[in-house]
């Protein structure tokens, strides 16, 4: 059975969410989207199938104390996966004040969900204007900023060009990694939203080395990013024993955790990636012979210290 | 080898049953009276497949988009759905459709019939509305969160719900009541029945059941499983209930002082490989047919450890099973719209 991909939109109130999604359901891209959003909204149904969510977060009783999930989704991808081969990816709206670790999660914890999707990407619109003080007042929004893979800085027409200088900076703080988009009313090509498969990873390698020292950034913000890398190959058993214990430990102040790592003694790539204390680490696709191996790996959280953390990552060099 | 082993390795479907391909996702199969077998598609049809295999089988349009549950109606004649469409629709076998609910934009999953009170429930969401056999609203039952499951005790004068939190036991024909809260945390997607009424056990999100005695409240656990638990059936006179979920068959013992509490279950089927997916009772004897995750199927009885092969793997995970009334017939349905069908009476258990 083939799996179908999914992708998260996330977005404070106001950010520009219902135009992308409404955009989404009404350009002719060529693909059907299974759309879940959280009530039926001034949006365009055209080709698509649209589904009413709950946003039910249930706890889960599996000892992991920050483990919540969507029920409803679980739910939901369950009776569209009984309609097969009917569209080629499933879109899901959560609402502007939620965070987006239940949804994420779901993903991670359902054995059913895992086998029938794949977490694709989670998009956070983010309005230039207003992020500022959004980050001020509102957790929420510096939560979907830290989840984000993809960010559409939307509304950048109301901004100075020096203030949206700013504002990217402010977000590439928080998150390191996140692919950002400067948009007007979210125009922007749904090929760079849809499909991207973030959370493969690879792109990681994209990302330009050496984007922020620890002390560049001007706003003290509760979320920040920390990366590591390194040229030395890890020792596997140290690595995943240090990470384990992070998670377990930090997993409620841990966001998001991500990385590409070179295990000394094997040809394949080492890929984490963790949504709070849930963690997957897969070899995936082998190291190209020509490429300089680099570790990488990237922290989303609160209460970070870049300092002690790269002492743990350098502690666990083979 | 013996005869026995002769006959394993040809199943009972390539011997003696019939098979079609509906090229839909089976969400349920129910014999009606008469013996025409009923199943209800991912594509929002319900296929009427008469006793012969030469005539084809009657489609019908039932819901606009997918079924999501199929239940006997009553007077055993005609089919319940639930769809996502967000109505609950009876259809007979010559395809005539009666609207029985719409609710624009929720989902009908969980339903139940009961024959003896004559009537039907259904959740929509988090409401479940109670409907009488002349169609009209007759209960309306408001829970904290979406309702996964319910079931009518044997006289159909409670209703049991399942839900995020635990499961609520209504009086089927009471208003403005508070139902019996049996609380135990986490999300219950399912719920059955014990024949007797006396049992309430639910499917878990955590890979577990959870089991009520009615009387009392007492709590029973049931857990081990690899997966999630899909299916639970109940062998005759509830001495044991079977359960998906496990590489083997597993079955809680409900006889006895205590129930399954403090007991090993029984563990049939071994030697076949991969996951449960649905199981069905036998309606007489201590029979259990159970699905696979690869879609072979198989019958197993309480005290022979060798099970029969009913259908040798393929055409995707078993996600339906249902025995006639008299126990003669037994169909299957699988996630990529295969239908088999056996005659069991003209079947002989190797001895």
């Amino acid at each position: 059975m083939n799996q179908i991909p999914v992708t998260v939109l996330t977005g404070y109130l106001g950010a520009g969410k219902t135009t992308l999604l409404n955009r989404i359901l009404t350009e002719q891209h060529g693909k059907k989207y299974a759309v879940v959003v959280n009530e039926f909204g001034e949006i365009g149904i055209d080709n698509d199938l649209v589904v009413n969510a709950d946003e039910e977060v249930f706890e889960m009783n599996n000892g992991c104390i920050c483990c919540t999930v969507r029920g409803d989704l679980i739910r939901i991808l369950g009776g569209l996966m009984k309609r097969q081969g009917s569209f080629d990816g499933i879109l899901i709206e959560t609402t502007g004040l939620a965070d987006p670790a239940p949804v994420a999660q779901t993903f991670f914890v359902d054995e059913d969900v895992r086998r029938r999707t794949w977490l694709d990407s989670i998009v956070t619109v983010v309005d230039a204007r207003h992020v500022v003080q959004r980050l001020e007042d509102s957790h929420e929004a510096l939560e979907q900023i830290a989840f984000a893979d993809v960010i559409l800085l939307n509304k950048t027409d109301l901004v100075s060009a020096d203030e949206l200088a700013q504002v990217e900076r402010r977000i590439r703080s928080i998150n390191a990694t996140a692919i950002i988009h400067r948009t007007q009313r979210c125009e922007v090509d749904l090929a760079a939203v849809l499909g991207r498969r973030a959370f493969d990873l690879d792109r990681i390698l994209a990302i330009e080395p050496n984007f922020l020292s620890e002390d560049d950034h001007e706003h003290d913000d509760a979320v920040k990013s920390v990366c590591l890398r390194t040229d030395r190959p890890l020792d596997g058993a140290r690595l995943t024993g240090w990470l384990q214990r992070m998670l377990a430990e930090r997993g409620q102040d841990l966001l998001r955790t991500k990385g590409i790592l070179s295990i000394a003694g094997q040809d394949k790539q080492f890929v984490v990636q963790a949504v709070h204390m849930l963690m997957e680490g897969n070899f995936t696709k082998p190291w190209d012979p020509n490429e300089n191996r680099e570790s990488r790996l990237v922290f989303i959280g609160r209460n970070i210290d870049g300092t002690e953390l790269r002492q743990q990552f350098d502690a666990c060099i083979a | 080898m013996s005869s026995s082993a002769e006959q394993g390795t040809k199943s009972l479907l390539d011997r003696i049953g019939t098979k079609r391909m509906l090229h839909a996702y089976v969400v349920g199969v129910a014999f009606l009276e008469g013996g025409v077998l009923a199943a209800a598609l991912g594509d929002g049809r319900v296929a009427f497949i008469g006793s012969e295999n030469a005539n084809a089988p009657r489609f019908v349009s039932v819901h606009d988009g997918v079924c999501l549950s199929l239940a006997v109606d009553l007077g055993g004649e005609r089919v319940l759905t639930g769809g996502d469409d967000g109505r609950l629709v009876s259809t007979d076998t010559a395809g005539e459709t009666t609207a029985i609910s719409a609710i624009d934009g929720r989902w009908v999953e969980p339903i139940a019939v009961s024959m003896a009170s004559g009537l039907r429930a259904a959740g929509f969401g988090k409401t479940v509305c109670l409907f009488a056999r002349d169609g009209s609203a007759v209960g309306t039952f408001v829970h904290p969160n979406t309702v996964g499951g319910l079931a009518f005790d044997p006289k159909g004068r409670r209703l049991a719900t399942a839900h995020y939190g635990g499961a609520s036991l209504w009086w089927a024909k009471a208003g403005g009541q508070q139902p019996k809260r049996l609380a135990w945390s986490g999300s219950h997607l399912s719920l059955t029945l014990s024949p007797d009424g006396k049992d309430i056990v639910t499917a878990m999100q955590e890979n577990e059941l959870h089991g009520w005695r009615v009387s009392d409240g007492a709590d029973m656990r049931m857990s081990g499983y690899p997966a999630k638990v899909r299916s639970m059936s109940w062998l005759p006179k509830g001495r044991f209930l079977a359960t998906s979920g496990a590489e083997p068959v597993v079955c809680w013992p409900f006889h006895g002082k205590g129930g399954p509490m403090g007991k090993a279950p029984l563990d049939l089927g071994w030697g076949v490989d991969g996951v449960v997916t649905v199981v069905a009772a036998h309606p007489r004897h201590d029979v259990v047919a159970a699905g696979y995750e690869d879609g072979a199927t198989i019958l197993v009885q309480i005290d022979r450890p060798h099970p029969v092969l009913v259908k040798q793997p393929g055409e995707g995970a078993v996600t339906a099973l249902a025995w006639s009334a008299d126990g003669q017939h037994l169909a299957l349905g699988t996630e990529s719209g295969f239908i088999g069908r056996v005659r069991l009476s003209d079947w002989r258990a190797p001895t």
